[in-house]
């Protein structure tokens, strides 16, 4: 029980006033962000990161996190109110959750989500506090090839899992991967693909490439499509709120095999969104009444919801003990971390026990204060959306300008800024994926280096890739998942890919209420 | 262009064209620092060149997906109303990038607020002004004094004595 014990550590590491006070102010911000069209949890967690750069590192991550989760319930929120997913992760929240609010009882859909998703949640972070050791452990055994392969691993999983084209990912993965080398190379000292821009020397930081990408170019697409909302009045009572609790047990066999799903999908790096999804798609398969999904069914909303967030939260698993991020944010979190000093990986786990249980900590509590928090703040959130987007988006994008300042106080970022911009417009109008953009981004320079040590110490052949069994293995699962599409479609199984694939485009678009089927 | 707007099936090509053009220069800038074996290893650009290879190849195969397989071709892409509501919600940011980089943070805030609010939501002058004053007198407040992070400043605020 060594891990309860440092688990225990860690609450004591993180229960202060202080503490407390900055999960309060995390989870706030986070609701914020997620409740506001075009700025998702890791567009806020790269606005932010500047700002901590000061901070000690336990205080650091538990604001960071804490607004993770916020994003997360603030998401689902505006999916129920208002049939606009305020994260892609919330998308299939809509599907019942708003036909529920519209039905009269938007009490019940938000407890319904709120409690689902914060038991995932709790599962998540259960499973991560068993775990974690062990994972950091095996890792401890990992040296420069069998990171690269893990690395590998995390990049083929992309192009298997994702929904969009395999050439699509791999042209975003890889332009990720690209942008990380610009600059200075921290093997030889030298300097490359600057193009003799004085610049472009200290590299592309993957917090500009964060805001173009999900921050202007999610507003891009939200101003084309003229978004007007058409918000469900919500007044929460306590008797709804404990009458739906009640009724929560009903649920429990949705509860955990969206649970399940979320923490594959989260380990694995096809992230809460895709998890999502498939739990709804899932439970709608399984169910003895798949004609009441899209009306307003309970289980439709409590799948999608645990879900997404034992993804969200199973996603910090692998990036704290391998130091391979499961989801964007925790991408972003991640390259946070090393901004810290920090290096995530199994040697976080022997040289700051005090950071890593605090953060498990931080967790448990987190969501908790986050639970609580979002059902006794429902309306006021709600208000914020009802504030006209001609004021909102330019506010928006001012944030997002100052925020992209604090990277570096560097003008030429604004110039990035709008390229990153560009490029997520088009990239989200042509189908093609984002995040492998900002994972690769984040990971790029620790790829590399893994990559150039493994040619050392073999002398330039690849065949150190398949030298022994342990990465041997890494490697072939990667290949595995490489070629899994191909697979899956001669078993049949892609069903649920083109499924994802048609709900998006309609999901995506504000729908007024006599619109929606 | 066709005749109600851009269409999809002409973006699906220029985006592959622009990724693949980034490809290329990725290949180029990899080739400039040097590709092959050096007594300490890889060459710095080593990595970069073969990365650059394969978003060519990525592009290459969108690129052909898009012509040959005609997909998504009579699909519109933008349409002259959506484009219409794109610029006015586009312009103003480049206008807002511009003006910061010559007045500063603070009074590029203030005066893209202003006409954002003006181009977009038709709100009357006094009304915009007001909402952009206030914005930025709120970054102040945030980021100077709660956070301490300075921001971008011109010559107005030297002129104050603001720093």
């Amino acid at each position: 029980m060594n891990n309860l014990s440092l688990l225990m550590d860690g609450f004591a590491t993180i229960l202060t006033w202080n503490h407390l006070l900055i999960m309060v102010i995390g989870v706030m911000l986070g609701m914020l962000v997620g409740v506001l069209p075009g700025l998702g949890a890791p567009n806020g967690v790269s606005l932010l990161l500047p700002l901590t750069f000061t901070m000690d590192p336990v205080s650091a991550i538990i604001l960071l996190s804490c607004m993770y989760w916020g994003a997360l319930f603030g998401g689902s929120t505006t999916s129920i109110l208002f049939n606009i997913p305020g994260e892609p992760s919330s998308v299939a929240t809509t599907f019942d959750g708003y036909p529920m609010a519209r039905n009269g009882e938007a009490t019940r859909a938000l407890t319904l989500a709120f409690m689902s998703a914060g038991l995932g949640a709790l599962a998540g972070v259960v499973m991560i506090t068993l775990l974690a050791s062990s994972v950091a452990q095996f890792g401890l055994r990992f040296s420069s090839p069998e990171y690269f392969a893990v690395y590998f691993l995390a990049f083929c999983s992309f192009i298997g899992m994702s929904s969009s084209a395999p050439s699509k990912t791999l042209v975003s993965m890889m332009l990720g991967l690209a942008f990380a080398t610009v600059g200075m190379d921290s093997v030889s000292g030298g300097l490359r693909l600057t193009f003799g821009i004085p610049d472009l020397v200290k590299g592309i930081s993957f917090l500009v490439a964060v805001m173009g990408l999900f921050g202007i170019a999610e507003l891009m697409v939200t101003t084309e499509e003229g978004l007007s909302f058409n918000g469900i009045k919500s007044r929460i009572r306590v008797r709804d709120i404990l009458r739906t609790m009640a009724e929560l047990p009903r649920y429990w066999a949705s509860l955990i095999r969206s649970i399940l799903i979320g923490i594959w999908m989260g380990i694995t790096p096809a992230g809460p969104t895709a998890a999502s999804f498939m739990s709804h798609g899932i439970a709608k398969r399984f169910s003895r009444h798949p004609e009441r999904f899209g009306k307003g069914e309970p289980n439709g909303i409590v799948s999608p919801e645990a879900a997404d967030h034992s993804a969200g939260t199973s996603a910090l698993l692998p990036m704290l003990a391998l130091g391979v991020p499961g989801s964007a944010t925790a991408a972003v979190m991640m390259g946070g971390l090393m901004i810290w000093g920090l290096t995530p990986g199994p040697m976080l786990f022997i040289t700051r026990p005090d950071f890593v249980w605090g953060l498990v900590a931080s967790m448990y509590l987190g969501n908790v204060v986050a639970v609580i928090l979002v059902l006794s703040t429902v309306p006021l959130y709600a208000s914020i959306l009802r504030v006209p987007f001609a004021i909102i988006g330019p506010v928006i994008v001012a944030v997002i300008f100052t925020g992209v300042y604090q990277v570096a106080n560097s003008t030429f970022d604004f110039w990035l800024l709008l390229f990153f911009a560009l490029l997520g417009y088009l990239f989200k109008k042509l189908d093609y994926p984002v995040a492998p953009l900002v994972l690769t981004m984040v990971l790029g320079h620790r790829a590399e280096e893994a990559f150039r040590q493994s040619m050392v110490m073999s002398d330039g052949s690849l065949t150190v890739f398949w030298s022994n069994s342990l990465v041997t293995t890494i490697m072939g699962l990667g290949v595995l998942m490489l070629v899994w599409p191909l697979f899956s479609r001669m078993l049949g199984l892609r069903g649920w890919r083109r499924r994802l694939h048609r709900q998006k485009p309609q999901a995506s678009k504000p729908a007024t209420p006599d619109s929606r089927p | 262009m066709t005749h109600n707007g851009i269409s999809r099936y002409s973006m699906e090509i220029a985006t592959a064209l622009l990724t693949g053009g980034i490809g290329l220069a990725i290949c180029y800038g990899a080739w400039q620092v040097g590709t092959g074996w050096t007594p300490s290893g890889p060459d710095s650009g080593y990595f970069p060149f073969w990365i650059g290879v394969l978003v060519v190849a990525g592009s290459v195969v969108n690129l052909l997906r898009a012509i040959v397989g005609q997909r998504h071709k009579d699909e519109i892409f933008l349409d002259a109303a959506r484009l219409k509501s794109l610029a006015r919600f586009v312009l103003p940011i480049l206008g807002f990038a511009v003006v910061s980089l010559l007045l500063g943070l603070y009074v590029g805030t203030t005066l893209y607020v202003l006409f954002a609010m003006r181009l977009q939501g038709h709100y009357t002058w006094w009304r915009s002004l007001a909402s952009g004053v206030a914005i930025s007198v709120c970054f102040y407040l945030l980021f100077e004094l709660v956070f301490q992070v300075p921001l971008l400043k011109g010559p107005l605020e030297h002129a104050f004595g603001v720093y």
